[in-house]
């Protein structure tokens, strides 16, 4: 178990981001898990929405995951990180009172770190200096084409997402 | 006070460049009317009167406007009241955009890091490149506070939290990030609700009387301060951004998956971190995002491949 744990750790270390990794993780739509990160690879098992999983490691667009005891390649984008389950609706309550405008009192601070507000905002007085610094920060179009091409991106055709069907499954985070 | 009132007002007159004297309040009334009485088919003012019809204001704007105009600059209150039932011109846009971004700026400075400001504008600029839209001048601008959050104001200003570039493992993120912004822009979703609510508070402004000068214009336009930036968009504007966002970043030659990252790290956080309140505030909860994003993605971006750039992303402490 430690021997397999400490290489998924480095992996997460060195080559994602996120603490999120190798960490449960709940399923958000019905889906197939895939012995190699494709849709053409063979179909190892699948997951039902709400289902939880264990989230093993990443590479692009998929997530390797383990659920009961099938392991598999799942689409990063059918899994949510997180042990807050299926989103809005399981963790509204919590985040939502802690946040609702008629709350008084600030969120408690973790770490001593404390985030904007409303009143923050609010109270904000214009500061012409700031965007005077902002506007000499700019770059050309020309400087952004060489940037790029300094690391071989170059523009690539992509077809625009489909708009969605009407009737959004998902709830909105703010609870009222 | 009086003495002052009197100048500006003076003031005001000779800025109008020799035109009757703004009664804004009542200018609102007659454009409100107007609005209200909608229903048949609107014929052009007539022509003795000094309203312009809601299709020309924009084009008036744009002609009076020197480009770019000063921040303190006075323009003819007239033109942001037309916008209020017309498209937002330009200028107009671009104005209303520096007075958001000057009051966060107020809230929040600039972290003293040039050398990652200038990254985050490349990177931006790149991605702004593949929106397709070309009139504005973009600026990005990384902001001192651990807050996590990101936003974007009209006219192509955007901003990325200390807190939340700290989170960013790559240049494919990074883009992410401020493609889900750029998308703000391009759709223009701030301009859509300020034209929403602007109704209503132009009838408070005519009451109050407080448009002084065109200053105050955008920013009763806006509210106080910067708390356009906490009321947030419609959810529906936030699940756009992300499905036009990741074509954006997928169309720079950055993997597609940078902001699906973000979120999916965003989704693994401690619901209760006060980093994070007002970014769960105005967006729909990282879950809820990401299991839009995937409706729409499925296996769409199967055979998009594009870069990561971890070694080039400026790391920040």
């Amino acid at each position: 178990m430690k021997t397999f744990l400490m290489p998924a750790a480095a992996l997460v270390l060195c080559v994602t981001a996120a603490s999120a990794w190798a960490a449960p993780g709940t399923v958000l739509r019905n889906d197939k898990l895939y012995s190699q990160p494709s849709a053409s690879a063979r179909v190892a098992g699948s997951v039902a929405k709400g289902a939880s999983v264990n989230i093993l490691s990443k590479q692009g667009g998929w997530l390797r995951v383990s659920s009961g005891k099938t392991t598999g390649w799942i689409r990063l984008l059918s899994v949510r990180a997180g042990a807050g389950g299926l989103g809005g609706a399981g963790l509204g309550d919590v985040v939502g009172a802690a946040t609702t405008r008629s709350d008084p009192s600030r969120v408690v601070a973790v770490a001593g770190l404390r985030g904007l507000n409303d009143e923050d905002l609010k109270q904000a007085k214009f500061n012409a200096d700031e965007l005077a610094r902002l506007d000499t920060l700019s770059v050309t179009a020309t400087q952004a084409r060489s940037f790029a091409s300094q690391s071989g991106l170059a523009a690539v055709n992509v077809p625009g997402l489909p708009e969605p069907k009407p009737a959004q499954p998902s709830s909105s985070w703010e609870s009222n | 006070m009086k003495i002052k009132l009197m100048v500006l007002a003076i003031s005001l007159l000779a800025s109008s460049g020799g035109a009757a004297g703004i009664d804004f309040g009542k200018l609102l009334e007659e454009r409100i009317n107007q609005e209200l009485n909608k229903d048949k088919p609107t014929q052009p003012a007539p022509a003795q009167q000094p309203a312009q019809t809601p299709g020309q204001a924009p084009a008036a704007a744009q002609s009076a406007a020197a480009p770019p105009p000063p921040a303190k600059q006075k323009i003819d209150a007239r033109q942001l009241g037309f916008a209020l039932f017309g498209d937002y011109s330009l200028e107009e846009e671009t104005r209303i955009g520096r007075q958001i971004s000057g009051n966060l700026l107020g809230a929040v400075p600039l972290v003293r890091d040039d050398k990652l400001q200038g990254y985050v504008n490349l990177v931006g600029n790149w991605v702004a490149l593949q929106s397709g839209r070309k009139d504005v001048i973009w600026h990005f601008g990384v902001l001192d506070t651990e807050d996590i959050n990101a936003f974007a104001a009209p006219g192509g200003y955007i901003f990325v939290t200390k807190g939340l570039y700290r989170r960013l493992n790559s240049e494919a993120e990074l883009a992410g990030v401020l493609a889900h912004e750029i998308a703000h822009v391009t759709q223009k979703h701030h301009l859509k609700m300020l034209k929403q609510s602007s109704l209503i508070g132009a009838l408070g402004q005519a009451a109050s009387s407080k448009a002084k000068d065109s200053d105050q214009v955008v920013q009763n336009l806006i509210g106080n301060g910067a708390e356009i930036m906490a009321r947030g968009l419609d959810k529906n504007a936030e699940f756009q951004a992300d499905r036009i966002g990741i074509v954006y970043a997928a169309r720079a030659g950055y993997t597609p998956w940078g902001l699906p990252d973000v979120l999916q790290d965003l989704a693994g956080l401690p619901a209760k971190d006060s980093r994070t309140s007002l970014l769960y505030k105005t967006h729909p909860h990282p879950a809820d995002r990401l299991a839009a994003l995937g409706e729409a993605v499925g296996g769409r971006l199967d055979a998009v491949r594009g870069k990561e750039l971890a070694d080039r992303f400026y790391r920040v402490r």
